[in-house]
């Protein structure tokens, strides 16, 4: 790796002025388990890397707020996988928190960092979309609130603004029942990065919202008001129909070593189809969302 | 010229204290500085749990932590499993089934399945193999390694478990969507 | 008494495995080391025009930039099979990773430095990647003509074609009722030892040292010693216990090029390969193989016409004796009236392909199973049947002029179909897939074996064998242990130093059980004998009148344990026995391969899948594997090999290959794209076998193992597959697109060729 130095600032205060002070020659550090990486392929140069880990007003916890679920900034996927409350209000997030890689980088990857990230194929997207989360950015200037679904730019491209860091991540608690859950394709059953991860809330009304990634620059969410996906007595020919509606957006790469894009397409069909016959049987089924 | 950190931090138990480069992992510091060349590398790009060590309780790759993020932490490396000359009874179980092979993922194993044993003193077999999956064998097939797990946590059951409980973790047989599993 | 053969004693050098103690190359430390890292070209192929070293050498630490001319003139070449491989790249690079300069520096991070700092200049040249484009006429040539001098292939991409057989092909296909013919691919796919290898050089007074994670520490010491011209006892090779090596550690890779260095500075210089860099040091050579199979109506078959090409890399290593011996015996284990193989090694500009747990067989077992099962399908025939009908017989020389079939190798077969309920129909939704797999052990041989007996009656072996995970240490303990009456925790086995241990050929084609035992197994006899004379002085009785049989001395009605007679024999100067003892399996010049095989390896592959029609995944339901391994002598430790063997299989069957982009790179270097099996990706339920008819040349009746188990793997999985779906996929690996692709064939017509991803 190439060298640099290290910063350890005990408040946001002084990580901010950190941040400020660097502009792009800094490096937060959270996790590690993209970053390190990275910083060892040299796709990011810093001088000076700046861990967020000693942080005094660091949450690293899980707590409910207001109908709200907040979920720290330095909160890992371990915890999150196994928080009660997640895996019943927020099925979908807690499975897919469970795949991210092994238990050595859960017990390291935050799912600040795995947003920030913005790998198109990163697993907690879809369920951070269909889940309607909140990100709660904060930087010297203050705090704002960012939508999930304008969060997300591009690979690796995200809203927040130089400086800022993501502090928390709220999701709504769902009102009324709803059934959810986490699909991806993987070349092994081992952990690997996902060719397609795919989320599907169903709501007690028949609505669904399906979100889905690694098939474009970001994870895209879309919804299906129609009640026609959920409808156990809809002609597979309606389904397709509002299928193809949801799924148009999906542009695999081209180049991508993973999976070719009619394999990526033909996938992200079968696992919307199944998601959404897992969600609906959740969604009825037993006090589970 | 290399920036360096001063770090202190407690190693299978006793305190290290030593200027570290900004830019060394855990693993480099572990291996190159300390001595404990027990800890191997392999991919540095956390997949194959080569590095695994114990960090603050938590099972981690120490390819991918700087040896700075470590200080006033708390690591424990394969060659802090056998307390006084005595093997663990994870150590012992490798042993019987015949885990290791070449040995070179075996530190790794051995780190993570005491991890794993820590959270969930009595795995079934799918839970051990999901909790070894960030740890690669060539050699193995695995097989042995999670009779190894198996046999220590069924020996641990008699002796009333071992091994700090580092995380809490709720019985999975507890939460309402043990019903409906996924397809 | 615990350790005697056909036990399973803790392994030799258990313990320090689980404590972090066992000490592998990159354990271990010098002092005054200099760290070295190399310099590569992001090309398969390069003109080097130029290497400006002056920024690199001004990086604080760097002590040395090292490139061709810094070798002796002409380039030294060296490689086991052909002396093609320059110590250092020079005119040209040949491959993505064929290294043009080597850093050495103080610290790992200055030579980092210094070798991002090299500045290179280069020209990309064409370069060919596949056997097509390296048989096409107009390709350029991946060798240069001078370096094969006399040779008629020389300008051809061609290194050499091998050509086997026997019978009468024509009137054979007059014969056939059925001719079966398909073409099978096997992809790139590469070791991937947990360990990367490791390598040091230090000058040793006015010899060498070397330490490397090789498997053949012997031939090494002949290699450095005839490039740098020492004698070979002024150069000693340290070969430390290989975290796996699975053949990718059996040849000199860069150790030649550390002892030049170490020369150059005066000091130890280390390189430990990234795991990347592992990838782009070896790996298995990729194949595309026809085979055409003529049966009769009844099954039997009559011919096999077999044509192969293997795409190996940029220089020879072994790589064309992996082609020759893996398709020597490619009409299989079976009685075949007449057979014709051709085969080629087709040089590319991709990394040297070279030994791997197979050697060769593997990608023509893959497609000669195959074939056998797409036979049984059309003749309708039961693919067990047609394996047990065609199976050689034990004794009968299903090759002619070697040797003859050393095993009842139907009992395998029968015993891996009972495993897994073959005459119980599948559940409904799973397949079942049966194949066999024959290696040729090894053709020539030459291990020594000391062993020391110590006054105490403990003991001490010196065995050239490397213990890379299969645990001849272990072996060799228990063998001693049972023959000189030791407990086997009283056994040393001593390893890996030239300057130490005698000689031992090589670590190779499952044989140190049978060639490194054998000589154990002769220098405790060794030992015996002296015993008897001293039992024979002691009593004051003849020789002959005295057995030393295992731990005990006998004369008449008397007894003594070796012990007793060993402090009563050895006095007041007290002092050992000494044994020595020599394994040779000699040439024969005339045979195609140079030697007859020492004994062959059988197994016999059976699994169950459940194939996911929406996506392709299959999922290993069960796998039985039988092995026909003569005696286990170490029934856990050949457990642990043949399951081994089994994921590894797995592996290059359903998710491993190289990626190559259209310039010839590998794009998926390292782990994060490079999948092999996890522990999350085991058969639902596997079970191993053996069959052990003591039928072997080793000790106690044993044959070679570790091998067979992976042989049949892919063809069993494809048969099952096909079983389950009917689909027939003739290329690896079977990864969840190809199986989709196969089942869906018409959704792949929009895509791009580039965008089809196996």
């Amino acid at each position: 790796m190439r060298p640099f130095s290290y910063e350890r600032p005990t408040s946001l205060g002084d990580a901010f002025g950190l941040l400020d002070a660097h502009g792009t020659a800094a490096s937060p550090l959270a996790g590690g388990t993209d970053l390190i990486i990275r910083l060892r392929d040299g796709t990011v140069r810093a001088e000076v890397v700046v861990d967020l880990k000693a942080i005094d007003e660091r949450d690293e916890g899980i707590h409910l707020q207001d109908g709200r679920l907040v979920i720290g900034g330095w909160t890992v996927m371990t915890d999150i996988a196994a928080d009660p409350r997640i895996r019943r209000d927020f099925t979908a997030l807690a499975e897919a928190a469970a795949v991210v890689g092994s238990a050595q980088i859960r017990n390291r990857a935050t799912l600040a960092g795995n947003i920030c990230n913005a790998s198109p194929a990163a697993d907690t997207a879809p369920a951070l979309l269909v889940y309607g989360a909140e990100v709660i950015a904060t930087g010297s200037g203050g705090t704002r609130r960012i939508a999930i679904d304008d969060f997300f730019i591009g690979p690796g491209r995200t809203a927040l603004a130089p400086g800022e860091l993501v502090t928390a991540i709220e999701l709504p608690l769902p009102r009324g029942r709803q059934g959810a859950v986490h699909l991806r394709r993987t070349r092994r059953r081992g952990h690997d990065l996902a060719s397609v991860t795919l989320a599907c809330a169903v709501l007690d009304d028949g609505r669904a919202r399906l979100a889905y990634g690694s098939v474009g620059p970001r994870p895209l969410l879309v919804t299906d008001d129609s009640g026609v996906l959920v409808d156990g007595s809809a002609s597979s020919e309606a389904r397709d129909l509002v299928l193809d509606h949801l799924l148009a957006g999906a542009s695999p790469s081209l180049r991508s070593m993973r999976a070719s894009p009619a394999y990526r397409l033909a996938m992200l069909r079968v696992l919307a189809l199944r998601a959404v016959e897992i969600a609906a049987g959740r969604a009825v089924g037993g006090a589970i969302a | 010229m290399t920036a360096t950190v001063p770090i202190r931090l407690t190693v299978n138990g006793r305190l290290r204290a030593l200027p570290v480069a900004a830019h060394h992992t855990l693993l480099d510091v572990l291996r190159d500085d300390l001595g404990l060349t027990g800890t191997k590398e392999c991919c540095l790009v956390g997949e194959c749990g080569a590095c695994t060590v114990l960090l603050n309780g938590r099972s981690v790759d120490s390819c991918l932590v700087l040896a700075a993020e470590a200080d006033g932490g708390t690591v424990l490396t394969v060659e802090g499993l056998a307390a006084g000359g005595r093997l663990s009874a994870l150590q012992q179980a490798f042993l019987d089934t015949g885990a290791a092979q070449c040995g070179f993922c075996i530190p790794g194993q051995l780190v993570a399945a005491h991890a794993l044993l820590a959270i969930t003193p009595h795995p079934v077999r799918a839970e051990v193999e999901e909790g070894l999956a960030g740890n690669l064998c060539r050699c193995a097939g695995y097989e042995q390694i999670i009779e190894a797990v198996l046999r220590a946590a069924a020996g641990q059951a008699a002796e009333g478990g071992a091994g700090r409980r580092a995380h809490a973790r709720p019985d999975p047989a507890a939460t309402p969507d043990a019903e409906v599993a996924p397809q | 008494m615990t350790g005697i053969v056909g036990g399973s004693p803790a392994r030799s050098g258990g313990r320090d495995r689980v404590t972090g103690h066992q000490a592998y190359v990159a354990d271990i430390h010098l002092e005054d080391t200099l760290h070295v890292k190399l310099v590569t070209v992001p090309c398969a192929r390069a003109r080097i025009l130029g290497i400006d070293a002056e920024e690199a050498l001004r990086v604080p630490g760097v002590r040395l930039v090292f490139t061709a001319a810094d070798l002796p003139q002409p380039v030294p070449r060296f490689g086991p099979q052909l002396r093609d491989r320059p110590v250092l790249a020079t005119g040209e690079t040949k491959y993505h990773g064929d290294p043009v300069a080597a850093v050495a520096a103080e610290t790992l991070d200055a030579a980092e430095a210094g070798a991002a700092a090299v500045r290179v200049a280069y020209e990309e040249l064409p370069a060919v990647t596949s056997i097509a484009a390296a048989l096409d006429p107009a390709a350029p040539l991946v060798q240069d003509p001078p370096l094969r001098p006399g040779d008629a292939l020389a300008g051809r991409n061609v290194l050499r074609e091998h050509r086997y057989g026997w019978g009468d092909l024509a009137a054979a296909e007059a014969e056939a009722d059925l001719v079966v013919e398909g073409t099978y691919t096997f992809p790139m796919v590469t070791q991937f030892a947990i360990e990367p290898h490791a390598f040091m050089a230090a000058p040793d007074g006015d010899g060498i040292a070397i330490w490397s994670s090789i498997q053949h520490p012997n031939w090494l010491q002949r290699v450095i010693a005839s490039l740098l011209d020492l004698p070979l006892a002024r150069v000693r090779v340290f070969a430390p216990d290989p975290g796996g090596a699975f053949g990718g550690k059996q040849h000199a890779k860069y150790e030649p090029l550390l002892a030049f260095m170490a020369r150059r500075v005066g000091r130890p210089v280390r390189l430990v390969l990234t795991l990347e860099e592992t990838f782009q040091a070896v790996r298995r050579g990729a194949s595309e193989v026809r085979v055409r199979s003529g049966f009769r109506r009844d099954g039997t078959l009559v011919f096999r016409d077999i044509d192969a090409n293997y795409l190996i890399g940029a220089y020879a290593d072994i790589a064309d004796r992996t082609v020759a011996k893996g398709s020597y015996t490619s009409a299989g284990p079976y009685r075949v009236p007449a057979v014709r193989i051709v085969a080629r090694s087709v040089l590319s500009h991709t990394v040297p392909s070279t030994a791997f747990r197979g050697f060769g067989n593997p990608q023509q077992i893959w497609a000669g199973e195959s074939n056998m099962d797409e036979a049984a399908r059309t003749l309708g025939l039961d693919p067990l049947d047609l394996r047990l009908r065609n199976l050689a017989a034990p004794g009968e020389a299903f090759i002619p002029g070697d040797t003859p079939a050393d095993g009842r190798w139907a009992e395998s077969v029968q015993l891996a179909a009972r495993l897994i309920d073959w005459q119980t129909p599948a559940a409904p939704g799973r397949g079942r897939g049966i194949a066999v797999g024959l290696k040729e052990g090894p053709t020539t041989g030459l291990s020594y074996s000391i062993v020391r007996l110590l006054a105490d009656g403990s003991v001490i072996v010196y065995a050239g064998t490397s213990d890379m995970g299969q645990g001849a240490r272990t072996i060799f303990a228990q063998i001693a242990a049972q023959e000189l009456g030791a407990p086997v925790e009283a056994v040393t086995i001593v390893m890996g130093d030239t300057a130490v241990v005698p000689y031992d050929q090589q670590t190779s084609a499952s044989r140190s059980s049978v060639l490194m035992g054998n000589a154990v197994l002769l220098a405790c006899r060794d030992i015996q004998g002296k015993l008897r004379a001293m039992a024979a002085r002691l009593e004051r009785v003849d020789e002959s009148a005295v057995v030393v049989d295992q731990g005990t001395v006998t004369i008449g009605d008397r007894e003594w344990p070796i012990g007793e007679v060993l402090a009563r024999g050895l006095g007041r100067l007290g002092g050992e026995v000494i044994g020595v003892g020599e394994m040779r399996k000699e040439a024969l010049p005339e045979h195609p391969l140079g030697g007859t095989a020492a004994f062959y390896e059988f197994n016999c592959t059976a699994v169950e899948v459940e194939v996911d029609r929406d996506t392709g995944d299959i999922v290993i339901a069960r796998h039985v594997t039988v092995s026909d391994v003569g005696k286990a002598l170490n029934p856990m430790q050949v457990r642990g090999q043949d399951q081994g063997a089994a994921i590894m299989g797995l592996g290059h069957t359903l998710m491993e290959h190289y990626i190559l982009d259209d310039a010839g790179r590998i794009r998926n270097l390292g782990a994060i794209d490079y999948r092999i099996p996890t522990s999350m990706d085991l058969p639902l339920a596997m079970e191993s076998a053996t069959i052990e008819n003591g039928d072997g040349p080793g000790p106690y009746g044993s044959k070679g193992m570790s091998e067979g188990a992976l042989l049949p793997i892919a063809p069993a999985v494809a048969a099952a597959v096909r079983d389950a779906t009917g689909v027939v996929i003739r290329e690896l690996p079977l990864s969840p697109e190809t199986v989709w692709r196969a089942l869906h064939p018409a959704a792949d017509q929009e895509d791009q060729p580039e965008a089809v991803v196996r």
